[in-house]
Parts: structure tokens; sequence; C-alpha cells
């Protein structure tokens, strides 16, 4: 097995969906070969070329305004007439993770990758939607508030090692939804003020 | 200026747009890509931190009637440059969460929203891709604190802007 698996953030480090990312690589183990793409510095070309003999792509990003970032979907769109020829027997993974609490919220940006497969001629494989993927670095994934995160991860590898399809599945934290949201203002708070921004001017209206 | 804003993805020559009665925004390959800084939020609240000229874009969105977007459906969704410019619009709403039927959504900035409304183009538009674009518009406008958007599916770009002539 050959894997791509595609970083589909735009943070050029200690995002969500590389913590994600290496979560999977421990999963998929030394029997695959996998190789890591980021989608801001890929185009076109580059990313064609890179198809060529591999069986799987794992595509894991934020979930942008209920839906795909715009530079992952810029590539998407530029290879989506050309990726099935090159490849028609790759199968797509996607990962989504989101701010919100609830993984459901995902949903809408795994159908959209699942309609880029129907538009590249591509097998889809399966989605999992990770609520709260901002709290992927508050533990290492499988303990305390990342143990769900982890199952997930060992499910979906495993679909992935075997070319497996299955149905899109949703998690959150093991974590209670009000302590995650007060966690989160605090958060942005603390980084407001580390910018000099005060409380009252994070509501600033123009 | 004109009330109602203009978000569209493909130049027609053939189509001019009233400028008194619209502003519009032609969005290409030139918008870049929201780079998930957060500087909208935390830096420059309200206010994309990207120089050009479309980090303006969400402090015009509460002084707006009404904003139109005449995007490519692309997979369910906005076509790339449209999309890009939602991406870095963020900081119209706040950080901060909110419950909206048992969900987390965002909190408003402001008290006033325009109303959306999307015209989606293309020539082999799937039924998958309408029902996913319903749906995301649905979310969207969760997400914005509004229930005023419309959303309609055009055969191309050339009979959803002549819609507006």
């Amino acid at each position: 097995m050959k894997i791509m698996l595609l970083n589909g953030s735009p943070k050029s480090n200690n995002s969500a969906s590389e913590i994600i990312i290496n979560g999977l690589c421990q999963r998929l183990g030394t029997t695959n070969e996998y190789f890591l793409l980021n989608a801001m510095k890929t185009n076109k070309a580059e990313f064609i070329e890179k198809t060529n003999g591999i069986n799987a792509i794992v595509i894991v990003f934020p979930l942008y305004v209920d839906g795909i970032p715009s530079h992952l979907l810029r590539l998407l769109y530029d290879v989506k007439n050309e990726i099935g020829c090159t490849n028609n027997q790759l199968i797509i993974y996607a990962i989504v993770n989101n701010g919100f609490y609830e993984g459901t919220q995902n949903s809408i940006a795994l159908e959209m990758i699942q309609n880029f497969c129907v538009s590249a001629n591509l097998k889809w494989g399966q989605g999992l939607g990770v609520g709260a993927g901002g709290m992927s670095s508050a533990a290492p994934i499988g303990q305390g508030p990342m143990k769900n995160l982890g199952l997930a991860l060992d499910k979906i590898s495993a679909n992935i090692k075997n070319s497996a399809t299955d149905d899109n599945f949703f998690i959150e934290p093991n974590f209670p939804k009000f302590l995650y949201k007060i966690s989160a203002h605090f958060g942005w708070r603390r980084q407001a003020k580390n910018n000099g921004i005060k409380h009252r001017d994070i509501y600033s209206k123009r | 200026m004109a009330d109602i804003l203009v978000l569209q993805d493909t130049n027609l020559n053939s189509i001019n747009l009233d400028k008194e009665k619209y502003n519009v925004f032609l969005l290409n390959d030139t918008v870049k890509p929201c780079v998930g800084c957060f500087g909208c939020w935390i830096k420059t609240p309200g206010k994309c931190v990207i120089k050009d000229k479309y980090s303006d874009f969400a402090t015009i969105l509460p002084h707006v009637r009404e904003v139109i977007i005449v995007s490519e459906l692309v997979f369910g969704g906005l076509s790339p440059n449209v999309k890009a410019i939602f991406d870095r619009s963020i900081g119209f709403i706040l950080p901060f969460f909110r419950d909206v039927d048992g969900e987390m959504h965002h909190q408003q900035r402001y008290k006033d929203r325009p109303v959306f409304k999307y015209m989606f183009y293309g020539s082999k538009i799937s039924l998958s891709e309408k029902n996913t674009a319903k749906k995301l518009i649905k979310a969207n406008a969760i997400n914005l604190g509004t229930d005023k958007y419309s959303i309609n599916f055009y055969n191309s770009a050339f009979d959803a802007l002549e819609e507006l002539k």
C-alpha cells in the first residue's frame, strides 16, 4: 500500500490536522509506505505526479466556513479532470476537524469531498468528522480527552490499510461541552491580550 | 455607494451590471487564501490582516442591504475564489460560541446583517451537489445569524448575471 497524506491546513505547523496526521501515521505502521503533502505548497502538476502508483489519498483538513479551505478547494478543483485519468484505482478518505464541539458539523465538507470523487471518477472510502479539533494537542491521541480520537483513527486506519469503504462517522472529545466552551472563550481572550487587544475590543464594530 | 454587493467569479464582457445599483467584486486568482491565523479575531478584530483589496470585505458586510453571490457550483459549494473571500470574512462574526438548537455556533459581532442571495451556476449540476449546496447555505446562514437568504441554480454564469441586469 502506498498512501498520500494530504494536509489541508494552511498553517505551517502545530495545526490540528498535523496532529491527526501524526496519529494516523502511527497507526498505518511500517508495512505501509506513506508520504506527506501540504496542499498550501503543492500545485496541480506536483499533485498529479505524486498520485502515480499510489493506492489511497487521505485528505485531512480543518473546516472553514462549513466547507473546504479555499487553497485546498483550489487544488482539488484544478486536478479533478486529470486525477482520475492518471490513476482511477485511487480510494479517497477524508478527516475533517472543526472548532465547534460537534463532529457532525463536518458532514457537509465530507459531502463535498464525496462530490469531488464523483466529479473526478475516484472511489470514496470513508470520512471522519472530528469535533473540537482545537483540543487535539490537549493530550496524546488515545488518552484522556483524546480517547475517542484514538479509537476513531484506529477504525479509519484499518479501513485505509484494507482499501475498505465504510460509512462516515463523527466524534466529540471525551470532555464536557460546557467546559470546552469556557476553555475556548478563555483561550481567545488570552490570545487577544497577548496581541495587546483588550477584552472589550474583541467585540469592535467597524 | 450602492448597497447591494455582488461577488462574481466570472467576468462577462457582454453583461455590465449597473454600477449605481451594484457594488461589484470580481473575484479572480489574485484573492489570497486565508492562512488560519485568526488575526481577524485577535489582532485586528473584525478585519482580515492579509493586506490586499479584499481585506475590508468583512467590514463592508454589515453596511450593505444585500449580498449576491454569483459562483460556479463546485462540489456542492462555492468556487475557490469566492470561498477565499468567505474564509477571510469570519471577522464578521465573533470567536465566541453560542448554542443554536443544541449545536455550537458563533456569536454575532453586528446587529445588522444583509440578505444573502446565492446564484450557483454550472452546466452539469447533479442532484447531490444541489443538496449539498442547500445544506451548506443553511449552515452558513446559522453561523451568520440570519434566516434571510435564497439559493438558486443556473445553467451558466450568463443566465445568472442576466437576471441581475
